[in-house]
């Protein structure tokens, strides 16, 4: 398509190569802000001499082989057992009605923060919590909270649990995003049709036609969420050990601890982050490839029937825990946050009250207020980018490459601790003092690839015809732009804001580190609160942080639905 | 004074003795210079209120406590009204990010405007700052209200955990550890260290601390390293107090690392986790998970009580054999670009107005620095008020046991280092 030369195509034309700076620039110069110290380079302590000894250090710290198994394994796991039961889930009910109750029940648990879904397990599995009250005294004769395992148990089974439980819907959704594409999800339905007509039980079908082929789809998003557990920060530390802690929560302490020389064993464990990264992506590959050795001849054995029954029994038992446990753990934090003194192992609390309500809102304003003000720069940045981009495709009218694809997930697969701190550095070294602008722009680093993800498929998707008639009549590209295609697109990208959003207000540690500490979020209060000292407030503000990215959904869900209804 | 003492008992050197006779001739003008200079130091101050005047000063304080941060609220209220100072608090999870932030300000050659005006700030994190010169030098003994602490007679006011503070900090408040317990399910709470040892024994798991170097789990192990070092020979208890050497390492601490091994197997989880901070234990209290607890700020117990994070029933008191007690204090960083605005501030909070109200349960209840004796009949007013108090308010024992002082900060690194090898992986 010839493209008219205007300040709108121009602006379009570098829109790309902004976006793809504004993610490459803080990513790279931030890894070395942690690179340099890393290998002894740290003038503001006088070391200014290239060294491995801050590796050295770091190797020498009693219990670092237990880190890098508990950072290691639990991701992996986690992910694993995540994958399955997203498979599982599937394949029980794929082409049935209860496929699209699971995805309603599970899509707003993929908005609620990583803090907020670990405060509320940790309130359900602790000793005293919701699964013990409801099982005493009457059958376990507690009537003193045990002083059992979870959570912070030692083999990270809490963390596994909140992990999963958060990786679960994300890859559930991308999965049916994938399945919801006609051009895919139609050949891949036909071709389970033409199996089941073939005679192959619904099951099987599925592992064997459609499983192969919706894989390929699903690989980035299950690597980005490998990558992203194994450095996350919040879940294992509200839920995790800390005899020793995973590599990632220690790396945190290190860089904030009194003894400033740590700093460097800190950033050579950023350093080994990176690597216990990629060594769980290599390993997922391997497994990857494993299973493809080893299922390639069962996948054509012809054989119609593996168990189907067993494997629904169990995919049913799971999903009801599953569900449950979602339910149980929600409910607890909304006990709590009207809870007077809630004495063990009663039930329901003494006494129902909204003081903690009361109190924590009048608090809360501030915060909001800086959530709010965040969120909403950072996203409405990163949908102007993103659509920019997209429209810049459409008019060279070819694709974004494989590299500048890879790119914008490239703060999603760099583990951010590694290289927060380094742009922490960045930011001092171009002197830049206004905090607001700080944060915004290291939210915008997590936003636009969720942004981006969400809104291309829809805007690639859009039928080329309307603007080429919109063109033929004598139209501007400007024109087609923002009077056709928006429009068109008003719904995804509405929920693309939603989700722009409902990303931003979870930021924990981009918020803090870039902020100075000077502005507080909701979900940096809820961190902090987490670790303190009153359940009843931290239950508040854990469900702030729930209901802050369930509202937007709503308004992102209900909006395009009322004003279709007033255009008719 | 004591310098010329010392030269006046050198047997030899009569020179020197007519030396002294001159100086002590010199004396009384020595005070009209004081006088004058006392004077200079009003005028001074003056100008310091002036240039601090319309400008924002960036408190970093620890934030996870709601009533501290509502008494810093009202100071910024205060400050806003009297001195026309915008006061934000910075609330930190732990202050050694402040100490990160300045350092990373050092290393960016950032020395003149810094994020940090005025910090919270105590033992460890004080030593590191000073070490590395990232505070502000030798003010806070020229601020008017420090006098009010009567530092003459009063040594604690100028050191901090054994180092000089050389007017890099102002004090602020002083703590004592509390003990606090649910009087319904332990009827007889252990009084000692020693009975706290055999009361795990017989309630296994109801009894832990955070795990160091968290600022109350390293209280609790130098309370329990000054008890067990108690019997030992003055010189040796000394050291407790000195820069820790291997010499010294190797006579004090093999007595807590015995007592630790038959304590930890009885703590809450066998000791295979520690909580993370004091505010945990809190909770765990609350949960009835822990039975026997303590604290640095006696009073979040009443508070909390009110806010049910604590059972109605829960009463405080203090260790039978001591009770360790420090100061905190607020420090200037080096590269503050408020730093006439952070002086005022930090003499506001030494004020009679703002140590009294510190010191009232329902605000913090944070014990004042200030030498009651030292003040006016109208400053001491402010002191005279009386509250309603919870049961809990008063805490038992709390005249009849000695306040144990800090040891050395670098005593924290040793114990924090050689716990972490010892128990840190299991």
């Amino acid at each position: 398509m010839i493209v008219a030369n205007t300040f709108f195509t121009r602006t379009v034309r570098t829109s790309p190569a902004v976006m793809i700076a504004l993610l490459v620039v803080p990513v790279l110069g931030g890894l070395l802000g942690v690179l340099l110290p890393a290998f002894g380079w740290f003038p503001a302590l006088g070391a200014t001499e290239f060294g491995l000894f801050g590796f050295t250090e770091l190797f020498a710290t009693p219990g670092i082989e237990r880190m890098l198994l508990l950072s290691y394994g639990t991701s992996l796991v986690s992910t694993l057992l995540a994958f399955v039961i997203t498979v599982l889930i599937l394949a029980s009910y794929f082409n049935s009605p209860w496929l699209k109750r699971i995805q309603r029940l599970l899509g707003p648990i993929l908005v609620i923060p990583h803090a907020a879904a670990a405060i509320a397990i940790g309130f359900l599995i602790a000793p005293s919590g919701f699964l013990s009250r409801l099982f005493s005294p009457w059958l376990t004769s507690w009537d003193t909270p045990p002083d059992w395992l979870f959570p912070h148990d030692p083999y990270g089974l809490s963390i596994i649990l909140g992990l999963a439980l958060k990786e679960l819907p994300f890859l559930l959704l991308i999965a049916l995003g994938v399945l919801a594409q006609p051009e895919i999800g139609k050949v891949l339905r036909q071709q389970h049709k033409v199996a089941s007509s073939l005679g192959y039980c619904p099951m099987t079908g599925f592992f064997k036609v459609i499983l192969p082929s919706l894989y390929g789809y699903m690989r980035l998003p299950i690597l980005a969420v490998l990558a992203y557990s194994s450095a996350s920060v919040e879940i294992p530390l509200i839920l995790g050990p800390n005899t020793p802690p995973t590599l990632a929560v220690a790396i945190m302490q290190w860089f904030n601890d009194v003894d400033l020389s740590l700093r460097i064993k800190a950033s050579s464990g950023a350093i080994v982050q990176i690597l216990v990264t990629l060594s769980l992506l290599v390993t997922w590959w391997g497994i990857e490839l494993l299973v493809k050795k080893c299922s390639a001849a069962w996948l054509t054995n012809g054989e119609r029937e593996h168990g189907g029954m067993i494997i629904k029994l169990i995919t049913d038992v799971i999903t009801f825990v599953m569900v449950s446990t979602i339910i149980l753990a929600l409910l607890g934090m909304v006990f709590w946050s009207f809870a007077g003194f809630w004495s063990y192992p009663n039930l329901l609390p003494d006494q129902f009250m909204t003081m903690h309500w009361q109190s924590a809102l009048t608090q809360m304003q501030a915060p909001l207020f800086n959530t709010l003000v965040i969120a909403f720069s950072s996203t409405l940045l990163a949908i102007v980018l993103t659509l920019f981009a997209l429209e810049s495709e459409q008019q060279s009218n070819k694709t974004i490459s494989a590299v500048s694809g890879l790119i914008i997930y490239l703060p999603l697969l760099i583990p951010s601790i590694a290289f927060l701190f380094g742009l922490v550095w960045l930011f001092e070294q171009v002197n830049s003092q206004n905090t607001y602008l700080n944060v915004i722009f290291a939210h915008l680093l997590f936003v636009l690839p969720y942004v981006f993800l969400s809104l291309a498929n829809s805007y690639r998707r859009l039928d080329p015809r309307f603007s080429s008639v919109a063109a033929s009549l004598g139209a501007a590209p400007s024109k087609i732009f923002w009077q056709l295609k928006l429009p068109l697109l008003i719904s995804p990208i509405l929920i693309a804001s939603a989700l722009g959003l409902a990303i931003s207000f979870s930021q924990y540690l981009p918020t803090l580190l870039a902020g100075a500490g000077r502005i507080n979020t909701i979900t940096t209060e809820a961190v902090t609160l987490a670790n303190g000292a009153s359940r009843r407030t931290s239950a508040v503000y854990a469900l702030m942080q729930m209901l802050l990215p369930a509202l937007f959904f709503i308004l992102a869900w209900l909006t395009p639905k009322i004003f279709s209804r007033a255009r008719v | 004074m004591q310098a010329v003492n010392k030269i006046c008992q050198h047997s030899f050197a009569g020179f020197y003795k007519a030396l002294c006779y001159l100086l002590l001739l010199l004396l009384p003008q020595q005070t009209v210079f004081a006088a004058e200079s006392q004077s200079n130091a009003a005028a001074m101050w003056e100008n310091i209120e002036m240039r601090g005047a319309k400008q924002s000063v960036y408190f970093h304080a620890w934030g996870g406590d709601q009533q501290i941060n509502n008494y810093i609220q009202w100071v910024a209220q205060q400050v806003k009204q009297q001195y026309d100072i915008d006061l934000h608090h910075v609330k930190l999870t732990d202050t050694s990010e402040a100490v990160s932030r300045v350092l990373a300000e050092k290393s960016a050659s950032n020395h003149r405007n810094g994020q940090v005006d005025l910090v919270w700030i105590n033992g460890a994190n004080f030593a590191s700052m000073a070490k590395h010169k990232l505070l502000a030098l030798d003010w806070a003994d020229k601020l008017p209200n420090f006098a009010l602490t009567n530092p003459e007679n009063n040594p604690a006011m100028t050191r901090d955990f054994g180092v000089p503070t050389e007017g890099m900090e102002a004090p602020w408040g002083q703590a004592a550890l509390t003990f606090y317990y649910d009087s319904l399910k332990v009827q007889q709470p252990p009084q000692t260290l020693a009975e706290l040892l055999s009361w795990t024994k017989q309630h296994p798991g109801r009894f832990t601390y955070p795990k160091p170097p968290e600022f109350l789990g390293m209280s609790f192990l130098k309370y329990a390293l000054i008890i067990l070092n108690e019997n030992q020979p003055e010189d040796i208890k000394n050291k407790l107090y000195q820069a820790a050497t291997a010499e010294s390492e190797a006579q004090i601490l093999p007595a807590l690392w015995d007592f630790l091994d038959q304590l930890h197997p009885n703590l809450w989880r066998q000791g295979h986790h520690f909580v993370s901070n004091g505010l945990a234990l809190r909770r765990l209290s609350g949960d009835g998970e822990l039975q026997v607890s303590f604290t640095f700020s006696a009073a979040e117990i009443p508070s909390a009580i009110a806010r049910y994070d604590l059972p109605d029933s829960t009463r405080s008191y203090r260790m039978l054999d001591g009770s360790l007690s420090n100061i905190h204090f607020v420090a200037i960083p080096y590269n503050s670009p408020h730093l006439d605005s952070a002086k005022v501030v930090a003499n506001f909070l030494l004020s009679p107005e703002a140590q009294a109200k510190k010191q009232q349960t329902s605000v913090w209840g944070d014990s004042s620095v200030l030498d009651l004796s030292q003040l006016t009949p109208t400053q001491h007013a402010y002191f005279d008020m009386t509250e309603q108090q919870h049961l809990s308010a008063t805490i038992i024992n709390v005249d009849n046991t000695r306040l144990l002082s800090e040891l050395h900060p670098s005593w924290s690194a040793v114990i924090t280092k050689q716990w972490l090898a010892r128990y840190g992986v299991q």
